[in-house]
């Protein structure tokens, strides 16, 4: 990003963290959505102290009680308690550590298949493309939620698993991503230039290349995360994802369903955490690819 | 142009060809249906016996060999539970499914294109600002959170609406509207934003710079220009409204593919979940060719990529 | 589009939205509707994977002979048999005057049929009907069944499963198509089938027990979700919610048009421990060690916070409701965690020890919650459980099974009133799910099995329990109580011990 070679000749390395601060000053949504999600990413980080509970104390004699503001709630519980006496303040905020986990680390796994497969596809063509292609268009010719929820049946539940499930499933719109801007730069002046000079694919490729793609990278990466929040909470509901012990947020979701009727409010905090984490992250997201490139903004 | 619609058809064919393989494989790990079918107390000799007698004993190979040869004779194979032809399963669960996925597409067209519209045409406005908040919320509101905050509310609390069950036109509404909701917000940005772009281009401000009205400025020269964009959206909304309606199926207990594939998978029922999942490929994977052959003729510069 | 012709569309939109649920129809009082919780797979019986599909199937069929509200057998399309003394021939008199809901006559070849349709390798019940080993017809309404050995639970087996079928009509349209539109001599006739969505049947006019059925029309509704079965309850739209929770039904109280009915399951549910595959070179092959570990776990707190206090802690495999069952002498191990630690210590782990426990994830109601339990119980005398979630695909096949464990949780019912099948099933080594093999209790269900006398059969039971006391191949967590709502006008709705219900003779009060 400091490459002022990278700058000079893409025309699109806008990509500074100073810049980007800069602008964010100017975005009250971005602001708001930078702002969600530090308190979330602070409250997982820190949440032995944000939380008055540990996320697996249970209580029996104090199950189901109603939100703090309820006729029948209890000052002790600010949202209620579930089944097992369970504080779901407590899990809401040791579920964002889930959440924020499989979303970041998720991310992190498509990222890196992506990056890989994408430039060396992209960059070196050939046979290495036609199976590169391949294998991202077979995946993506499967409906997403069918893959996942097979894929997931057959991993049994753990969190290293739903990971790594996101990650690789996930991947092939990376690989889209990387592989065209790595055809499309290819072709500019200045790369063609150092590949006549004799420059090499170890040297063009982190130098001309690489920079050049966090930018549409980096959009993508975000919303992603928020997509894969989504579909973990998703598979918990049908009670695919990590195991039932673990305060995931899918996991409450699928426990609050079998009480909607009767105690909805154990269906409805761990979806507005969800709802308020994506909304977050989206916030963040549109702001960052309007500061990347202006162009695509909604106005 | 032949030559392009052969080559993409061909890359088609073979993409269905390696979905029929991948999916057939990765079901077969999904667990044990000998297990899960018969009674515990089943002795050992029964298990295998009917092991044998569903084919389940033969190596992989082999069962992969047969069921590609019924593939292409137009044979799905047998549901291992209910015993008869997973096409037909599918074709009485398939109206339910369409039924769910053209109501939510309507609801979501029906909510998002004139509030796109309007929002566009008037950045800023408390319209605008609706607009981009029902856009926001689509993206950000898990569906089947929101199924099941329309059952709490609007089943429970008001008894508008029944809460499960595929039962006359008012049971649609709540499942419509979850489904619905997540394309309704990606229809409303879509619809603001090439409204936006197509209000900055040059003829629309001439028109209104020659004092046209507002109202047919929008009608005659935005609705147009806007319809193009949205319509491709469609294709790929509907096909992703069918693989998505997965969850708000099993909210509403609603009897089609999604509620389907939930409980085949739970039985390790594996040529229906492969049934399935190979039909909804094969239907991304003709819309998705279809699209790209309409572009092909508007556009003859894509035939090349 | 100006705000006033989008207020308009929207005000449209809105007014469609609230008019639907106007197109509501009424139910009508001879219309009895049942909520199944899951889709039966089949209606022909050999092929009903589960209790659901049998219940509903049961009201399209009939068998030779019933088991009554009190247990008794008695006769159904058979008016009268006699057992030979060995106790391997049965001769059944059939009834004369029944035919199947397409006018096909009712006779001997049906029964021939039945059993042949019914032992097939492919059926999920195959062995049900491969426990007969010949069937003859004496003459068209005499027929006489063979048995390889004597079988104490032949008849209740026949109760339970061989649904009469036309031969007929089988031969002619064959066995797919039968079980698509299935034709029985049961008090109701089929109408007509929405995969997923309802089963519609209809009184048959010409059923053989006079005054039967009670209502006109029968329609089963598939609702997966106990918390929607309970809504659905509520609203009227059904009459018969099963399956559900004790604090589901706890918010029915004070309700007038619903009523709570509720049974103790013919189920234990239990954590099993393994001699073989995982279970080699553990703790658990030290008696005192599982002893101390059935000390160790409080089945009265995990009850009462699980099951609101509403489950039965289990005594053993044996429970109420069984044959052998006796109440004085078969208690539940109390909840004594000194004397576990002191059998722990006596074993040589006065500190604990680590163990991982297979658990069935969501395979059971609050199973998952039970599991979570376990392991915080046993916790306290210094057992570390590591708990092993499983999705329930893989956990009840064969290779799992091998793997799993040393110990998992897992649960076993029983249709007979006997412990028989749990007991042969877990612990008869071979068998599918034995994974604590021991010679004394396999000789023990060998001698219960041929024992043919009843009395006899109970003191067997009792013995087993005490082998099962001393020596516990399993912790005995608990028997389940079945919770049910209904319509509070309906009448002669009788579930039994193993949530199998009949509708032939419920209806609706005046």
């Amino acid at each position: 990003m400091s490459d002022p070679d990278t700058n000079a000749h893409s025309g699109e390395g806008l990509f500074s963290p100073r810049r980007l601060l800069r602008d964010l000053r100017g975005s009250p949504a971005g602001l708001a959505g930078l702002v969600l999600i530090t308190v979330i990413a602070g409250a997982a980080l820190f949440a032995p102290w944000v939380a008055p509970y540990g996320p697996s104390d249970a209580d029996f004699l104090a199950a189901r009680i109603p939100p703090a503001w309820h006729p029948e709630g209890s000052t002790a519980h600010l949202l209620g308690t579930d089944q097992l006496g369970q504080d779901l303040f407590s899990r809401i905020v040791y579920g964002a550590r889930v959440s924020l986990l499989v979303g970041v680390l998720g991310v992190s796994v498509s990222l890196t298949i992506g990056v890989t497969l994408g430039l060396l596809a992209g960059y070196f063509g050939g046979w290495l493309d036609t199976v590169v292609t391949a294998f991202t268009n077979l995946l993506l010719s499967i409906p997403y939620l069918v893959l996942v929820i097979v894929i997931a049946t057959i991993l049994g539940r753990s969190l290293t698993n739903v990971i790594l499930l996101f990650g690789v499933t996930s991947s092939p719109v990376f690989i889209r991503v990387t592989r065209g801007e790595v055809l499309r730069l290819r072709q500019l002046s200045y790369v063609e230039a150092a590949r006549g000079l004799g420059a090499s694919a170890g040297r063009i490729i982190p130098r001309h290349l690489l920079p050049n793609l966090i930018g549409p990278l980096a959009t993508l990466a975000t919303f992603e995360t928020s997509a894969m929040i989504f579909y973990e909470a998703g598979l918990g509901f049908l009670g695919l994802s990590v195991p039932p012990q673990v305060p995931s947020w899918g996991n409450m979701l699928a426990l609050g369903r079998r009480f909607l009727t009767t105690q909805p409010w154990m269906a409805i905090f761990p979806g507005l955490a969800i709802a308020l984490t994506t909304l977050g992250i989206n916030l963040l997201g549109d702001w960052l690819r309007d500061a990347i490139d202006p162009r695509s903004g909604e106005g | 142009m032949l030559r392009f619609l052969v080559r993409r058809t061909g890359e088609s064919l073979l993409l269905i060809l390696g979905v029929l393989v991948l999916v057939f494989f990765m079901v077969r790990l999904t667990g044990d249906p000998v297990g899960l079918m018969l009674p515990k107390e089943a002795p050992p000799e029964q298990r295998a016996a009917f092991a044998a007698a569903m084919g389940l004993d033969r190596p992989l190979p082999v069962q992969f060999a047969e069921y590609m040869t019924g593939v292409f004779r137009g044979d799905l194979g047998d549901s291992l539970r209910q015993r008869r032809p997973t096409i037909e399963i599918i074709g009485e669960r398939l109206p339910a499914t369409l039924e769910l996925a053209l109501a939510a597409l309507a609801f979501a067209m029906i909510v998002a294109v004139p509030l796109g519209l309007a929002g566009g045409m008037r950045p800023g406005s408390g319209l605008d600002l609706a607009a981009r908040g029902v856009g926001l919320a689509g993206q950000t509101i898990p569906n089947f959170w929101l199924g099941m905050l329309l059952i709490v509310f609007f089943s429970v609390q008001l008894g508008w609406f029944p809460s499960f069950g595929r039962d006359g036109p008012a049971s649609l509404v709540l499942p419509a509207v979850a489904l619905g909701f997540a394309g309704m917000g990606q229809l409303v940005r879509l619809t603001r934003s090439a409204v936006l772009e197509v209000r900055k281009s040059d003829y629309i401000r001439t028109a209104r710079a020659k004092g046209i009205r507002e109202r047919v400025v929008s009608l005659r020269h935005v609705l147009p220009n806007v319809a193009i964009p949205i319509v491709s959206v469609i294709g790929i909304q509907f096909t992703y409204l069918l693989g998505g309606s997965v969850y708000i199926e099993v909210v509403f207990a609603w009897p089609g593919l999604g509620t389907l594939l939930e409980t085949a998978i739970r039985d390790t029922d594996f040529p229906l979940v492969q049934s399935i999942t190979i039909f909804l490929s094969l239907f991304a994977i003709s819309i998705h060719l279809a699209t790209d052959l309409v572009y092909g003729l508007i556009d003859p510069r894509l035939r090349l990529s | 589009m100006t705000h006033r012709t989008l207020r308009t569309l929207l005000a449209a939109v809105l007014a469609a939205l609230i008019a639907l649920p106007a197109a509501f129809a009424q139910e009508s009082e001879d219309e009895l509707v049942v909520a199944l919780s899951s889709d039966p797979t089949s209606l022909f019986m050999p092929r009903t994977s589960d209790r659901t599909a049998s219940n509903a199937a049961w009201s399209l069929f009939d068998s030779l002979v019933w088991i009554d509200d009190a247990g008794e057998i008695v006769p159904a399309l058979a008016t009268d048999w006699t057992v030979s003394d060995d106790g391997t021939e049965y001769v059944f008199e059939l009834r004369q005057d029944v035919v199947f809901h397409n006018g096909e006559p009712f006779d001997a070849a049906s029964v021939i049929a039945t059993w042949e349709t019914g032992k097939d390798d492919s059926n999920d019940y195959a062995d049900s009907y491969a426990a007969a080993d010949l069937v003859e017809a004496i003459d068209d309404h005499t027929v006489r069944i063979t048995t390889p050995e004597p079988n104490a639970t032949f008849l209740t087996l026949m109760a339970n499963d061989w649904a009469m079928v036309p031969p007929e009509y089988i031969a002619e349209v064959g066995l797919d198509a039968f079980a698509q539109d299935p034709v029985g001599t049961g008090p109701f006739r089929f109408v007509s089938r929405t995969a997923g969505d309802r089963i519609v049947m209809e009184a048959n006019p010409d059923y053989w027990d006079e005054g039967l059925p009670k209502v006109d029309r029968l329609v089963y509704r598939v609702i997966p979700d106990a918390s929607t079965r309970l809504a659905a309850i509520r609203t009227g739209d059904i009459d018969i919610a099963n399956r559900l929770t004790a604090d589901q039904v706890s918010v029915l109280e004070g309700e007038e048009d619903v009523e709570v009915i509720s049974y103790l399951n013919d189920r234990v549910y239990y954590v099993a421990f393994k001699n073989i595959g995982a279970g080699v070179g553990t703790p658990l092959e030290d008696a005192r060690v599982r002893q101390a570990l059935n000390y160790g776990l409080d089945r009265f707190g995990i009850n009462q916070a699980i099951f609101s206090g509403q489950a039965n802690a289990a005594p053993g495999f044996i429970v109420e409701g069984n044959l052998g069952y006796d109440a004085d002498l078969m208690e539940p191990f109390p909840y004594d965690p000194e004397r576990a630690r002191e059998l722990l210590a006596e074993a040589g782990y006065p500190d604990g020890f680590e163990i991982s426990m297979g658990c069935p994830a969501d395979g059971y109601i609050n199973i998952n919650e039970v599991c979570q339990a376990i392991a915080s119980s046993l916790g306290g005398i210094g057992v570390d459980v590591e708990v092993d979630f499983q999705t329930t695909n893989a956990y009840w096949s064969e290779a799992q099974y091998a793997v799993t464990g040393p110990m998992y949780v897992d649960s076993w019912s029983s249709e007979f009133g006997e412990a028989l099948p749990r007991l042969d099933g877990a612990l008869t080594p071979g068998n599918y799910y034995t994974t604590w093999e021991d010679e004394k209790f396999a000789s023990l269900i060998e001698e219960i099995e041929s024992e043919v006398d009843r009395e006899a059969r109970a003191a067997l039971y009792v013995e087993m329990h005490e082998l099962m006391r001393e020596d516990p191949p399993f912790i005995y967590l608990y028997q389940p109580v079945i919770f049910e709502a209904v319509d509070a006008d309906l009448v002669g709705y009788q579930p039994r011990a193993a949530e199998e219900y009949f509708l032939r003779s419920v209806g609706f009060a005046d």
